[in-house]
């Protein structure tokens, strides 16, 4: 059952159908930077009742895990004038299916730069990261300029619109690698150094960017501050599913009509997305597989989905998870087994390397799957994919251990008779028997 | 008290302590290799694993919720935790191995990880034997692999500077190396280059891995990634004895173990002791011990002309004998024992000289207000508590001027620039020196080869008064039975020593210690310096004067003495 209500006639507003919307003018026009001015400007608003507002949208973070953000800034210590205290926003996106920030850096900065300033300015913050990945060069470019022309018009930097609150953005490059969006070793990135992703406790909100408080948010949960200013928690709690509330921008890749980023309330009807948003499964196969939320959340059958919707609740239902809710999605025709040899292949090549089990068994579990794609495995083999996830996950100082674990995992669970069928065939299988080998 | 219970042993405890060194200090033997207590724990290598709970509380009342027989019911984190990275907390309950099937399974699949790219090239690798892989590996390790691929390969036998070479294979990325560098000796020469499981420590483009502590690496490293340049496939671990004493080469008297084999220093390791070098070592102290084996004289001469050693003190004594106590320079040493310099200095009374005095070896701006330090020589403030003062090399060209007889121990005057050997010309000379390049050499009328520090018995005191025993590292010619008893009591093996399979006649150095050569001169005199051995002069230079005070060898032990600064003119 869909928890989105009326999705046919959903108005977008992360990424509404205006043209032009990444400039400055435009997205003036179109309220831009209206729900700042409130929040500076007015008795109506204090960093708290921000807090309390984005705590009553019932946000949560965008970027996978699904931590509720109001309450993760009220994390952050009692501010001492002292000590200073950073946000990060988190833009470098880059799990395998999930392409959904860049859509809202390219058509909509704006959005993003006023959720960040709201964030600030609830937390008292005056100084915000924008970590972006460096591969999305060409409209970086664009993105810096707009922020120059917001900060031409006092959106900002110092004493924005006179209210004598002062925040800047700064965006910063990242050099392509997956661990830099895992927000510790985000920060030591930011720091400028080697990103390993640091040991929990201490979190972010005591020691964060060079050891001062800091909050790390998605940049999708940050586009939804605006939002909740301007219409108020309520409304923003009104829309999707209710334990997991609000738009969401789902990106939908693979063998489907029309693979693209959709922004839907959640708790949309899998077979929704496929079928009427994503245009029908390509050439009309029939659907075998997908991912709901980017490459390491579980995968799914296609007869694991039927009444599945996209929240967390559901999800976890049916065995697998929100994450970023990229989705891909895979026909009939597809090899799964070569699909898992790439996704190992990806984690292989971004496990950062500090901690010992995911930095060998990462390699260890492309090995054994590229030997099956090849036709060379063996059927215990897969007893030992088993063996060695449960040797990487919870092991490690982040979750790339998990992410890298969990796919091969369920792939397996979930299509071992492809797995048997590719592997060499065992001797009792082939008819010869142990005594004339 | 704060308590906290491992394998259902209940500890106590005080303040704030990490896990993994509270059990560590408590024979408590976790497996672990990014662990290091002198730097922070980045919990990276994933093999001190353990079962941590905490009493449950109940949510309302703050009060431990107890089962049914009266027992606190205790919560066990969802996941292992790394025991290096876990501070204690009051009530906490551990589970290491010894208890918990889910840790031990976690040691070995970590183990089990770790092995799958190293090398395993144990049988040539200089690390083997003392290497934390290999044992813990042994211990707690997997049987066989379960590993069917080529494994990573990565650079090998990098030179990442003049003393350090680096096998990239070999490496289990602990990140040791790097933290020393960035944490301790604060050079930030190393870091971690490429990603995955191709990581690998570097120095950054263009720079050099030449800090003066770059060797300590080597030994901080838990495998055989980093080793020595100069010491690598030169001698097995389990070929050489290893005998504590004292670094000779600063005023700091870092701690040190010597390595021997075959009766010859192969190198020089620090020794912990916080109250002086902590765990390190410089490099200066490491490499300075070709002394100990090369160039070293073949007995006592006279005039040039090898001779018996009673011959030779018999001399010395000769030397001395009824020349007027004012025209006879006693030059001490600070590179020699305090014993000796005591005994030096009552010799000299017996003659009627005034105190010896004592040439300082001191590079100005050598210091780094770490281990290195100015003063060149080990034992200056030992000289200085004796009243054995320091002269300048003109002070004691003058003093030569009105001189009959120089009695040198331990020293080289004319390579100080005191005086040349011409000047030498019309003064007896009594040397008793280390190696035959002393230059004071061409101008002794009497040779008496002296043991050197890792040969004999005796006292050095460190630049901050702190007391510490030199103990023999290798064997002299000759029968001494203070130093072959010293060797047997503090070498755990009996390498080197004529019951070892390794022993080599040849590496012998036919020395004398000063403790036995001066009593010998002084008898030739006929004043009676009889003493047992060295810990009998150091009871009574403890005993006659304050500055010693307290500095007996049971009391100096393996880490010294604090010695009382008051009353010291240093």
């Amino acid at each position: 059952m869909s928890k989105a209500g009326d999705w046919r006639n959903y108005k977008r507003v992360l990424l509404p159908p205006v043209k032009d919307l990444h400039r400055l003018d435009v997205y003036e026009a179109n309220e831009g930077y209206r729900a700042l001015r409130e929040v500076l400007t007015t008795d109506k608003w204090t960093p708290t009742s921000v807090t309390d507002e984005v705590k009553k949208s019932g946000l949560k973070g965008r970027g996978g895990a699904g931590f509720p953000t109001g309450l993760k800034w009220s994390f952050m210590p009692p501010v001492n004038p002292d000590v200073p205290r950073f946000l990060c926003c988190n833009g470098d996106e880059s799990e395998p299916g999930t392409f959904k920030d860049r859509q809202l850096l390219e058509y909509n900065p704006h959005l993003v730069f006023e959720g960040i300033l709201i964030a600030c300015y609830a937390m008292t913050i005056r100084k915000a990261f924008l970590y972006v990945r460096g591969e999305f060069a060409d409209w970086i470019s664009l993105m810096e300029a707009e922020l120059e022309k917001a900060y031409a018009k006092g959106y900002v930097g110092q004493n924005i619109m006179g209210s004598g609150f002062s925040c800047d953005i700064v965006i910063h490059k990242g050099a392509g690698a997956y661990i830099c969006g895992e927000e510790s070793s985000l920060m030591n990135s930011l720091e400028g150094k080697r990103a390993y992703p640091r040991i929990k406790p201490p979190f972010p909100a005591q020691k964060g960017v060079w050891g001062y408080p800091t909050t790390i948010n998605n940049v999708e949960t940050l586009a939804c501050a605006p939002l909740i200013i301007r219409n108020g928690g309520e409304w923003y709690a009104g829309i999707g599913a209710p334990t997991h509330a609000g738009p969401v921008l789902y990106g939908i890749s693979g063998h489907v009509n029309r693979p693209g980023v959709y922004e839907y309330p959640t708790g949309m009807l899998i077979t929704d997305l496929i079928n009427e948003v994503a245009g029908g499964m390509r050439g009309g196969k029939k659907l075998k597989a997908l991912i709901p939320g980017g490459s390491s959340t579980p995968i799914l059958r296609a007869d694991m989905i039927d009444g599945v919707t996209m929240d967390a609740d559901s999800l976890r239902a049916a065995g697998s998870m929100m994450g970023t809710s990229g989705m891909l999605i895979m026909d009939e025709d597809t090899d799964i087994v070569s699909w898992l040899r790439r996704i190992t292949h990806f984690y292989h090549h971004e496990s950062c390397g500090q901690c010992t089990p995911c930095r060998e068994g990462t390699g260890w579990l492309e090995n054994i799957v590229t030997r099956i794609d090849e036709g060379e495995g063996n059927l215990r083999d897969l007893d030992l994919l088993i063996d060695l996830c449960s040797q990487m996950e919870g092991r490690t100082v982040c979750a790339l251990a998990d992410a890298a674990a969990w796919p091969v995992r369920y792939t397996i669970d979930r299509f071992r008779s492809e797995f048997e069928a590719k592997c060499k065939p065992s001797l009792v299988a082939s008819g010869l028997e142990m005594a004339t080998v | 008290m704060a308590k906290v219970t491992i394998d259902h042993q209940t500890f106590e405890y005080e303040g704030q302590q990490g896990l993994l060194q509270f059990c560590l200090d408590h024979g408590v033997d976790l497996p672990h290799f990014c662990y290091h207590p002198a730097m922070s724990a980045p919990a990276n290598c994933r093999q001190c694993l353990v079962e941590v709970g905490m009493p449950q509380r109940d949510r309302a009342t703050g009060d431990v919720v107890k089962d049914d027989a009266g027992n606190d019911v205790i919560q066990f984190m969802p996941k292992l935790q790394t025991s290096c990275s876990m501070q204690m907390a009051d009530g906490m309950v551990v589970k290491t191995h010894r208890s918990s099937e889910l840790v031990k399974r976690a040691q070995k699949d970590t183990l089990e990880f770790l092995l799958i790219n190293h090398p395993l090239d144990c049988p040539i690798c200089d690390q083997a034997g003392h290497c934390p892989l290999q044992n813990q590996a042994y211990k707690h390790g997997p049987e066989g692999s379960r590993f069917e691929f080529e494994k990573v390969h990565k650079p090998k036998h990098i030179d990442l500077g003049p003393r350090v070479v680096l096998d990239g294979e070999r490496c289990i990325n602990c990140t040791r190396c790097v933290r020393f560098t960035r944490e301790v000796s604060e050079s930030h020469q190393l870091t971690i280059i490429e990603r995955g499981v191709r990581n690998y420590p570097m120095t950054p483009p263009g720079v050099e891995f030449d800090e003066p502590y770059s060797m300590n690496v080597i030994d901080i490293c838990p495998v055989g990634a980093l080793t020595s340049k100069d010491h690598r496939f030169k001698a097995r671990i389990w070929e050489m004895s290893k005998t504590p004493s004292v670094s000779t080469v600063g005023a700091k008297g870092s701690n040190v173990d010597y390595w021997v084999k075959d009766n010859q220093i192969m190198k020089v390791t620090p020794r912990t002791n916080m109250e002086v070098n902590e765990y390190w070592l410089a490099d200066e102290e490491r490499l300075d011990y070709r002394k100990f084996n090369e160039d070293r004289p073949e007995g006592p001469t006279v005039e040039g002309a090898p001779v018996s050693w009673d011959m030779g003190w018999k001399a010395a004594a000769d030397c001395l004998q009824g020349v007027d106590g004012s025209r006879i320079v006693f030059l001490g040493s600070a590179w020699a024992t305090v014993e000796d310099n005591y005994l030096l200095g009552r010799l000299a009374a017996a003659v009627g000289a005034s105190a010896p005095v004592y040439l300082p070896h001191v590079e100005s701006g050598h210091g780094d207000n770490w281990l290195r330090t100015d003063d060149r020589t080990p034992n200056a403030q030992g000289c200085e508590r004796l009243g054995i003062r320091a002269i300048s090399p003109a002070g004691l060209k003058a003093r030569l001027e009105s001189a009959d007889v120089l009695y040198v121990m331990e020293d080289d005057p004319v390579a100080s620039g005191a005086c040349s050997v011409e000047d030498l010309a019309g003064i007896k000379v009594i040397l008793h020196h280390y190696n035959t390049t002393n230059q004071t050499l061409a101008a002794a009328d009497v040779a008496l080869p002296a043991a050197m520090a890792v040969e004999t018995v005796g006292t050095y005191v460190n630049m901050d008064g702190h007391a510490q025993r030199l103990r023999p590292a290798k064997a002299i010619a000759g029968v001494n039975r203070t130093l072959s008893m010293e060797i047997g009591k503090c070498r755990a093996d009996r390498h080197g020593t004529p019951f070892d399979k390794w022993y080599n006649e040849s590496n012998l150095v036919d020395c004398q210690p000063g403790w036995v050569s001066l009593p010998e001169v002084a008898a030739g005199l006929g004043h009676a310096m009889a003493y047992k051995g060295p810990k009998q002069i150091m009871e009574e230079v403890s005993n006659a004067l304050p500055s010693f005070k307290g500095a007996t060898y049971p009391a100096m032990g393996e880490h010294g003495v604090r010695l009382e600064t008051a009353g010291v003119t240093a």
